[in-house]
């Protein structure tokens, strides 16, 4: 925007204004409106969901699976769609320190005159562009489900079986129903029931055949449910 | 940009939008100048002669009502919906964070052998604990919506342009540090998801050039992650990050009240042509009388009184009195 712009925009902004509402009570009735419906949906999202605990931080476990909020998905997954090793950084770091600096900066690059969104397609298209992205990323987080979660219903008595596989990490490499890693390291576990005998599931489990590590520090007992809860599966 | 007012003659085909009344009525002008006139008088009389009232003594001190008259007697322009309640319901969002946090902090332990404990027993023993942290953590979820949504308005109305320039880049810092927020609390329950996540998060933060070594040793309060990075993961996330986030929104709200809020881009000042309430004025139409309290334009979201009906008209009264010049300085 040069000078006479400028001027011109403040001009047409001082006309706008002696042709609009006072804050109090226009804009104060639309802002307590809005407050309401804001209070409404978080008491009852609070109410209904409330604040689950999952199982206390351990430091020993290095298996579990990392996952954070949902409105950091779309940086993970950036790191998923990137996977050769030496291109992380520029998904850790790289992508989203230039989108900052892009955002931050962009009053002093788009500094054209126009304003409504469509006279300005290549911000609007931009805008919009991203805003596709992220959203789409943000989804294909959510779906991915929990790394440490088996949606997959069982009996009660294989409960504890399955609480343990799912937070000892089996499903970086195993799918189990919808979860886990399809196409992983390891086999699909949906139906290992009916293709291995219990005694040959606990044996691979504690020993860790081929790549699998070891899951004999589980102990006997955990050893036990989790060989139970996976020979159930069918 | 289009002709300065008022030689400019194109009609936009959105010329206004909801909050404008089908059929707008020209003012009676100097009456409702009056009547707005009275008012005025009568508060500005009313908090001088306050001295006999504890609040009229304050007033008399730090002349409040002056600094609230120009609060809220100042004018949101033409056309402004309900895109604009974005910003103000991020703020009642934080606001919300601030009270509920602060219950939360009154039992948490920041220790990376008690942290758990504490919140475990906030949960399921304290009186609407869970519900109280359930407030916080979806209220964490809701702010994260509200402030990308404000911003989207921001950006496809155009409102970082000149001269609010200075008000997206205290914004884009806002957005930042609400991010933060949501990484530094992530650890507090110290459960294994939380945990964990949170190596992940430092590791990331690593491998960043030059800076993210040391950041990443700075937030880890030493190489490993040990006792110290909880309470330092704590002391940002309920002290330093929210004090900063606090500032700044009392930067950004100055801005907004010095500035004035945008109207929609598609807004123009001049009305298109034809079917003026003004012309028809002119041509001694006689027009609805919007002053009454049944007037159709005085919207049912905001059942407001005569007055009411007089502002909602739109084609408001030629007093533009009231602390609302700032821009044309
Ligand atoms: C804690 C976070 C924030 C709070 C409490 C906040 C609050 C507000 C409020 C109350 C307004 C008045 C108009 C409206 O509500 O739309 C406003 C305007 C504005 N905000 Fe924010 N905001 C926040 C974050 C942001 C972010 C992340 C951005 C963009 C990167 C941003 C950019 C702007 C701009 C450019 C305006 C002027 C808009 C106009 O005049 O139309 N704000 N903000």
């Amino acid at each position: 925007m040069n000078g006479r712009e400028k001027e011109e925009y403040l001009r047409e902004y001082e006309q706008l204004k002696k042709k609009g509402k006072a804050f109090f009570p226009y804009a104060i009735m639309k802002d307590s409106v809005m407050f309401v419906l804001v209070a409404a949906v978080l008491v009852t999202m609070s109410l209904v969901m409330g604040a689950e605990m999952g199982p206390k931080a351990d430091p020993t476990t290095t298996t579990y699976v990392p996952r954070p909020e949902w409105y950091f998905f779309f940086l993970f997954e950036l790191l998923r769609i990137i996977k050769s090793p030496e291109l992380v950084p520029v998904a850790t770091v790289g992508i989203p320190t230039i989108c900052m600096v892009l955002l931050l900066l962009l009053p002093f690059y788009d500094t054209g005159p126009e304003r409504i969104p469509w006279k300005r397609p290549i911000a609007s298209i931009t805008g919009g562009m991203v805003v596709v992205a992220m959203a789409y990323l943000t989804y294909l987080g959510a779906a991915a489900g929990s790394p440490s979660e088996i949606v997959l219903e069982t009996r009660p008595q294989y409960e504890q079986g399955r609480q343990i596989v799912a937070q000892s990490g089996c499903l970086a490499c195993h799918a189990i129903g919808e979860n886990g890693a399809h196409g992983g390291l390891g086999p699909d576990l949906t139906e290992i029931g009916t293709m291995v005998p219990r005694p040959a599931i606990k044996r691979s489990i504690a020993v860790g055949p081929g790549i699998m590590p070891s899951y004999q520090d589980l102990g006997e007992e955990k050893l036990n449910q989790v060989a139970d809860y996976l020979a159930s599966l069918d | 940009m289009k002709l300065p007012l008022p030689t400019r003659k194109k009609a936009s085909p959105v010329d206004g939008n909801g909050d404008d009344p089908a059929a707008p009525v020209e003012q009676a002008g100097p009456s409702k100048a009056e009547k707005r006139a009275a008012m005025k008088t009568a508060a500005i009389h009313h908090s001088a002669e306050g001295g006999a009232t504890a609040a009229g003594w304050v007033d008399q001190r730090v002349n409040a009502s002056g600094i609230y008259t120009a609060l809220l007697t100042r004018k949101v322009p033409k056309g402004t919906n309900w895109f604009y309640t974005l910003g103000s319901a991020t703020m009642f969002i934080f606001a919300m964070q601030a009270i509920t946090g602060v219950f939360l902090s009154m039992y948490y332990t920041p220790s990376a052998t008690q942290a758990y404990a504490s919140i475990a027993h906030l949960t399921n023993d304290v009186f609407m604990g869970e519900f109280v942290r359930g407030l916080h953590k979806w209220g964490a979820s809701l702010m994260i919506i509200l402030i990308f949504l404000h911003m989207a308005r921001t950006f496809f109305f155009g409102a970082y342009k000149y001269p609010r320039e200075l008000n997206w880049v205290i914004g884009v810092v806002l957005i930042i540090l609400t991010m933060v927020m949501g990484l530094t609390g992530y650890l507090l329950p110290f459960d294994q998801r939380s945990f964990w996540a949170t190596i992940v998060a430092n590791n990331i933060t690593a491998s960043g050039p030059v800076v993210g070594p040391y950041l990443a040793d700075f937030l880890r309060a030493g190489p490993d992650f040990s006792a110290t990075t909880l309470s330092r993961f704590y002391a940002l996330h309920m002290l330093a990050v929210p004090g900063l986030i606090g500032a700044l929104i009392g930067a950004h709200l100055f801005l907004v009240v010095k500035l004035g809020t945008t109207a929609p881009p598609w807004v123009r000042a001049a009305r298109p042509k034809g079917a003026r309430p003004t012309e028809m004025v002119a041509a001694g139409v006689p027009v609805a009388v919007s002053d009454g309290p049944d007037a159709p334009d005085a919207a049912p979201a905001n059942g407001a009184g005569p007055e009411g009906a007089a502002e909602e008209a739109g084609e408001s009264t030629p007093d533009d009195a009231g602390p609302d010049g700032e821009v044309s300085a």
